[in-house]
């Protein structure tokens, strides 16, 4: 049958697994992208939300341990970490007999093995599931998710488990008969991929703020307060008992958070004390600087300068500011530096000037004059 | 994600329109309101940057305005000021006597397990750290979720650190010359 026939081959799974990963480094790849997530996502909270998720869903269910499973899908008040997959598997079970409802629906999701139909379909589910009432947005969600996990599980599993995974191998997607079990469960579903995206921000966010890298090198892992269920999400890899794992999760969590605070607080603190440093500086540089500069910059960002000389009576150290000012700026990007070459007229056309204005942009170039010390002083 | 050059020159260009301002009044006043004119253009600057997108930039821009609404109403000329400035923050009032009470009461019925100490520990310390974030951030106590402020968080170091640089520059430029 095609279903067997589609999860026997690895690739099939690799090829969504590789997309998700895919869209997932598109979506966190820089400030820009981070943007232009940021507005959808309010908008279209699901489809980005479930987009998040799966690789996540993978290292979580790679490391679930086969319990019993009787018990948990009753137990739904104290879910804790290794009922999610039982309870996924139970769901598979049951859901055998649920396969025959409604085949084509969402194979035809499946079947594809190139990215951007299934992921249309996955994001065509919730965005309908969007405008539906409650009950039916958990439905889906739990259909959704579930499905994604199954994949993943499916890829992942297959060294471990056996039997439970060619079942789960056989079935798309989980079923409206497990449902009942699962009522919190697409609850917790829906918290776990909001955590998930908080946790993929935290990781960024640790990029960007120094220091937080070598917090601790087993955790990779965030711990966030959940409304109703805390399901603690255990590290990939290593095995580590819950206290343990809860521990390295408040710790990092914390520790990230304080760093994150104490990097915010410094920078302000920063601001404030250049901005009080440039208000004790001659107050005639500050501003008049600040024009002298913005000039400039106008004409360093066309590339090109136009002749118009600012006749304007400068002290002499202004001048100099201003020209390892200019320097600094150019060196920022270099390119822009080579149509300066042949021009010699400055920007600040001062006549007392104009051989540093011309020294320095031949300093451009790369000869030495004293001005490259007190670039390199300033840099 | 670093500050690129484009962003600290659009934050130079307008902190610049902003300290044109207050050129005419710069002879007759002390280093403290020079400083507070610099550093309130500096953050206006910052904030429009992003015009209004995010949340922390709206939060600073009313903060401004309610110091020198003509400030930002100059710098932001163009970028829908009117609806930045005069928009009323959202204001989440809690009385915290209640929410006290009625949390000893909910943690008195809950059975006590070790796991679930530890786990009202961790939530306790998690929580604590984000709303000390939320303090930190502008506008971080209107942000709904910590999704949210996760990511204004992300968005608000990335410009203050352009913010940091480009003044960092100015300044040690301007300190220079003075030194000659």
């Amino acid at each position: 049958m095609d279903l067997s026939g589609r999860f026997g081959a690895r690739s099939g799974n690799g090829v969504p697994f590789r997309e998700v990963t895919g869209l997932e480094s598109l979506h966190l790849g820089g400030g820009d992208e981070f943007r232009q997530m940021v507005l959808p996502e309010n908008g279209g909270g699901f489809t980005a939300l479930l987009e998040l998720p799966p690789t996540r869903a993978v290292e979580l269910l790679h490391s679930s341990s086969s319990s019993s499973s009787q018990a948990t899908l009753h137990s739904v008040g104290t879910l804790t970490f290794p009922s999610n997959p039982i309870l996924m598997e139970r769901a598979a079970r049951f859901s055998v007999i649920a396969t025959e409802q409604n085949p084509n629906g969402n194979i035809s999701g499946e079947t594809t093995t190139s990215s951007v139909p299934s992921n249309e379909h996955i994001k065509t589910e919730p965005a309908e599931t969007e405008t539906s009432d409650q009950a039916a947005v958990e439905k889906q969600n739990n259909r959704c998710g579930k499905r994604k996990d199954f994949d993943k599980k499916v890829k992942s599993s297959t060294k471990k488990k056996s039997k439970s995974s060619e079942e789960n191998e056989k079935l798309p997607y989980v079923h409206v008969r497990a449902r009942r079990g699962q009522a919190t469960d697409s609850h917790s579903l829906a918290e776990r991929a909001r955590r998930e995206k908080i946790n993929a921000r935290m990781k960024l966010l640790q990029e960007l703020v120094p220091g937080c890298d070598k917090i601790h090198p087993k955790r990779d892992r965030f711990w966030w307060k959940d409304e109703d269920q805390s399901v603690l999400w255990g590290p990939s890899n290593c095995k580590l008992s819950l206290e343990e794992s809860f521990d390295l999760q408040i710790q990092g969590t914390a520790l990230v958070l304080d760093e994150i605070i104490n990097h915010v607080q410094s920078l302000q603190r920063q601001v404030e004390m250049l901005s009080m440093r440039l208000a004790s500086v001659n107050p005639r540089i500050d501003f008049n600087l600040d024009t002298i500069l913005a000039s400039e910059n106008g004409s360093l960002m066309d590339g090109s300068f136009n002749g118009t000389t600012m006749q304007l009576a400068w002290p002499h150290q202004v001048m100099e500011t201003e020209q390892s000012y200019h320097h600094r700026q150019l060196q920022q990007p270099p390119p822009q530096q080579w149509p300066f070459d042949g021009l010699n007229q400055p920007v600040w056309g001062r006549e007392e000037n104009q051989d540093h204005g011309n020294d320095h942009n031949s300093l451009m170039v790369g000869s030495a004059s004293l001005h490259p010390n007190q670039v390199k002083m300033e840099l | 994600m670093q500050p690129t050059s484009s962003m600290n020159e659009q934050f130079l260009k307008k902190w610049q329109m902003g300290l044109q301002i207050f050129r005419p009044s710069i002879d007759n006043t002390s280093v403290s309101e020079r400083k507070r004119a610099i550093k309130l253009s500096a953050d206006v600057a910052m904030a429009s940057l992003r015009k209004g997108t995010t949340c922390w930039s709206r939060a600073l821009i009313q903060k401004a305005a309610t110091e020198d609404s003509f400030l930002v109403r100059q710098m932001l000329a163009g970028i829908k000021e009117e609806t930045l400035i005069n928009r009323k923050l959202p204001k989440i009032v809690c009385h915290r006597k209640i929410v006290r009470r009625s949390k000893k009461i909910l943690m008195r019925r809950k059975s006590r397990s070790a796991m679930e100490e530890v786990t009202a520990k961790a939530k306790k310390l998690v929580k604590r750290k984000t709303k000390g974030l939320r303090n930190v951030v502008p506008g971080g106590e209107f942000m709904s979720n910590n999704v949210l402020l996760i990511q204004e968080t992300l968005d608000y170091i990335v410009s203050l650190q352009t913010q940091v640089n480009v003044m960092r520059s100015i300044v040690d430029a301007a300190e220079a010359g003075v030194e000659r």
